[in-house]
C-alpha cells in the first residue's frame, strides 16, 4: 500500500509534521530506530527564562499522544537503511520491509561531534549526550564522578542535568590541542564563542558568559583575568585554562591527566596532574545528521552557522527533489522548539502541495512562527544562526536561477 | 557499580518495573523492565560490551542513541545489535563480540585480489 | 598513550598519526584519505569521525575555499543489514 506521507524520525520535527498531516486527513507513517518516541527531546531538562522547567519527557509524551490521537502510525525500533525514488514515489527501505509514499520527510536530527583525547576509546568515556540520556531517560548514573571535556552550550546544559541527578562532576574543561580542534581547544576561541551567546537570556552558558563579562574589561583581557581554578557554575568549575591531555585506565576509565594551558592552548610544562574519575564525557558540538538526504541525491552546502553540511532547502522545508522534505536539526542545529515549528511547516507544505495550494495562508503563518520562535529561543547553539538561515535561502535562490527547471523529478 | 536514580528533584520518581533476568557472557544478571541492554549492564557494573575484532581492546557504550555502533553485541545469535537502543527482555542471551579468529584484514589481504 | 597514537576512527582504530602522515604524504582528498586508511569506513559508516577525517586534508590543501555546493558521498545501506533481516528468517 502507498502511504500519503512517510516521516523518518520521531523527534519534535517529525512528530509535529505527522500531527499536522494527519489532522488534514492524510495517512501518515512515522519510522524511528529508537525504542521511544521523542528523539533527542527525551533527554532535555533546562530552565526557561520564566523560571519554569522544560521537561523533554513530558513534551515528548504530549507530542506522542497527539500523534496517536490524530491517527498517525508509529513504527519504533525500525532503522531506515536506504531511500530511493521510483517514478512519483519514494521507496523507504527498513531492515524489515519496504514502504512507499508520495511524500517523504527526513527529520533525522543531529549527531554529536567528538572532542577526542588520547585514551577516549576506554569504556567509561562517552559523548555528553550519552550521559544525558543515561541519566534522564534510563535513570542510571553514568558513573560516580566524572569530568566533562569540551565547554559549549550543550555540555553546559548537560553538566547541570548531571548535577540535578546528584552525580558529581569534577569540572568542565578543554581537550588537549591538536590540528583538528582549534575551535574548541584554544581558550581564546572558546571564550569568544561563549561571549557571543551572552546577550541571550538565562540559558546555562549565558551564566558562564555573563560571569565572563565581569572579566571582559576589554575582550582580550577576559582570558588574562580568568582564574586558573575556573569560574563555578552550579558548583562545577569551568576551567578554560586547563586541558585534559590523557584519559587513563587498564580496561575502563580510572582517571585523567589535566594540565594548565596558555591562551593559545599550549601545555604549560610540568603543570600536569592526575584526577581520579570513573567516567568522562566529551563534547565537540552537534552536526546535522543528513545521510539519508545525501543518499537521495540532495545537493549540500557547508554552512558553519548551521553546524556543517546541510541539504539544500527553502523556508517551506522543500528540497529540490520533488516530494522530499526536510525539517528539524537536519536543516541546522537549533533547539527543540524550532525543530517542532519547522515540522509544522513541513507538514503544511505537504498538505498544501497535495491539496492544490489550499493552505497557502496557513503555511505562510507557520513560517513566520518559526522565525518568532527562533528569536525567542533561550537555547541557541550558534550565535549567528540567522545568518546561516539567510545563506541557505540565498543558495536556494541561486540554485533555481541556475537550474531553469523547477524541481528535480 | 552505577546506581539507579530513583528520586529526582524535577523528573518523576523512577518506577521500579518488573525484574528481568538475562544472560551476558554466560553469567546471569537482573535488570528492570524499561532498561536497555546497555543500562541494565551498567547498573550491574559492566562497562565493556565488546572487544575490538582485530586488536581486542575493550569498547563500551559511547553515544547511547544508536549512532556510533560501539555498543554492538550478539543477542540470541543475532549479530550487531545495538545495546543502547534495544530494550532488555526476559531470557535474552547476550554475548560480547570477541577478537575474530581470522582478522578481517588478513582475510582481505588474501582474498581481495 | 601519546597524541600520535590517539585513535580517530573508533571502528577501524585508525590513529591520528596515520591520518596526518597519509594526508601529508599524498596531499589527498578526504575521500582518498578514507580509502587509504579505512578511517570512516567501518561499521558505523563514519558518523563519529567523519568531520575530523574531513578536516585533516583541508589543512594540507592549498585551496581552502571549496566549501560551497557538494554532493555528499554516502553509501546505502546506512545501517548494517544482516542476512536474517532481509530473508525474514533467523540465521
Ligand atoms: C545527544 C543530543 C543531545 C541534545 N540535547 C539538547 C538539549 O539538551 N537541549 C536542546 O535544546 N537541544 C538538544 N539537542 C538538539 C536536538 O537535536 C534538538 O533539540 C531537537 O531534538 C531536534 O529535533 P529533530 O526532530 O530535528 O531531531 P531528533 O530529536 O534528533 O529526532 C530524530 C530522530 O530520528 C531518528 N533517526 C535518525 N536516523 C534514523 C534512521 N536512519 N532510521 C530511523 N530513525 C532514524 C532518531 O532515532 C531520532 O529519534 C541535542 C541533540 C543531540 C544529538
Ligand atoms: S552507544 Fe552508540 S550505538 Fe549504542
Amino acid at each position: 500500500m502507498t502511504n500519503d506521507v512517510i516521516i523518518i524520525g520521531a523527534g519534535p520535527a517529525g512528530l509535529s509534521a505527522a500531527i499536522t498531516c494527519a489532522k488534514h486527513g492524510m495517512n501518515v507513517v512515522v519510522i524511528d530506530e529508537y525504542y521511544k518516541p521523542g528523539g533527542r527531546l527525551l533527554g532535555q531538562l533546562y530552565e526557561e527564562p520564566d523560571g519554569s522547567w522544560w521537561n523533554g519527557i513530558k513534551e515528548s509524551d504530549k507530542l506522542y499522544n497527539q500523534a496517536i490521537n490524530s491517527g498517525v502510525q508509529l513504527k519504533l525500533s525500525v532503522p531506515v537503511i536506504n531511500i530511493e525514488r521510483q517514478g512519483t514515489e519514494w521507496n523507504v527501505f527498513t531492515n524489515m520491509e519496504t514502504l512507499q509514499a508520495n511524500n517523504l520527510l527526513v527529520a533525522t536530527g543531529a549527531a554529536e561531534s567528538p572532542a577526542p583525547v588520547p585514551g577516549w576509546t576506554l569504556p567509561g568515556v562517552m559523548s555528553v549526550g550519552a550521559a544525558q540520556v543515561m541519566t534522564n531517560v534510563q535513570r542510571v548514573k553514568p558513573g560516580e564522578k566524572g569530568i566533562i571535556i569540551g565547554v559549549n552550550v550543550l555540555s553546559a546544559a548537560i553538566a547541570q542535568e548531571l548535577k540535578l541527578a546528584n552525580i558529581s562532576v569534577e569540572s568542565m574543561t578543554l581537550p588537549k590541542i591538536n590540528s583538528m580542534n582549534h575551535d574548541y581547544a584554544i581558550p581564546k576561541n572558546v571564550v569568544n564563542s561563549l561571549l557571543h551567546v551572552s546577550h541571550l537570556s538565562p540559558s546555562p552558558i549565558i551564566k558562564i558568559g555573563s560571569n565572563l563579562m565581569k572579566y571582559k574589561l576589554i575582550n582580550k583581557l577576559a582570558l588574562k583575568f580568568y582564574p586558573n581554578k575556573g569560574i563555578k557554575m552550579w558548583d562545577i568549575p569551568i576551567q578554560l585554562k586547563k586541558a585534559v591531555t590523557q584519559i587513563y585506565g587498564t580496561d575502563k576509565v580510572e582517571g585523567v591527566t589535566i594540565a594548565n594551558v596558555d591562551d593559545y592552548g599550549q601545555i604549560i610544562p610540568k603543570s600536569e596532574k592526575s584526577i581520579e574519575v570513573d567516567f568522562v564525557c566529551i563534547s565537540g558540538g552537534l552536526y546535522p545528521l543528513a545521510e539519508l538526504a545525501a543518499i537521495a541525491g540532495c545537493p549540500f552546502y557547508m554552512i558553519e552557522e548551521l553546524g556543517g553540511y546541510v541539504p539544500l532547502h527553502n523556508e517551506r522545508m522543500e528540497t529540490p527533489l520533488s516530494g522530499l522534505f526536510v525539517a528539524g536539526n537536519i536543516t541546522g542545529i537549533e533547539g527543540a522548539k524550532v525543530a517542532a515549528a519547522q515540522g509544522t511547516v513541513a507538514g503544511l507544505s505537504i498538505v498544501n502541495n497535495t491539496l492544490n495550494s489550499a493552505f497557502e495562508f496557513e503555511l505562510e503563518e507557520a513560517i513566520k512562527q518559526v522565525r518568532i520562535i527562533r528569536e525567542e529561543n533561550p537555547i541557541q547553539f550558534h550565535p549567528h544562526i540567522q545568518n546561516g538561515r539567510k545563506k541557505m535561502q540565498k543558495y536556494w535562490n541561486e540554485y533555481f536561477a541556475n537550474n531553469q527547471e523547477s524541481f528535480i523529478i | 557499580m552505577s546506581q539507579r536514580i530513583k528520586y529526582h528533584p524535577l523528573l518523576e520518581d523512577y518506577k521500579d518495573g518488573k525484574n528481568i533476568t538475562f544472560i551476558f557472557n554466560s553469567e546471569e544478571y537482573i535488570g528492570i523492565e524499561g532498561d536497555t541492554i546497555a543500562s541494565a549492564l551498567l547498573v550491574n557494573g559492566i562497562r565493556t560490551l565488546r572487544y575490538h575484532e582485530e586488536t581486542g581492546t575493550p569498547h563500551g557504550l559511547y553515544c547511547n542513541i544508536g549512532q556510533c555502533f560501539e555498543c554492538r553485541v550478539n543477542v540470541n545469535h543475532q549479530q550487531g545489535v545495538r545495546a543502547c537502543i534495544t530494550p532488555i527482555e526476559d531470557g535474552m542471551v547476550i554475548k560480547s563480540q570477541d577478537v575474530l579468529p581470522t582478522p578481517v584484514k588478513d582475510w582481505r589481504e588474501k582474498h581481495d585480489k | 598513550m601519546s597524541d600520535k597514537s590517539m585513535i580517530i576512527c573508533r571502528c577501524e582504530e585508525v590513529t591520528y598519526e596515520e591520518l596526518i602522515e597519509t594526508a601529508e604524504k599524498h596531499k589527498c582528498s578526504a575521500r582518498e584519505l578514507k580509502l587509504r586508511t579505512r578511517a570512516g569506513m567501518g561499521y558505523c559508516g563514519g558518523r563519529t569521525c567523519r568531520n575530523m577525517v574531513e578536516s585533516i586534508p583541508r589543512q594540507y590543501l592549498p585551496n581552502k575555499e571549496q566549501l560551497g555546493l557538494v554532493t555528499l558521498k554516502y553509501q546505502p545501506p546506512i545501517r548494517p543489514v544482516h542476512f536474517g533481516d532481509l530473508g525474514g528468517d533467523e540465521t
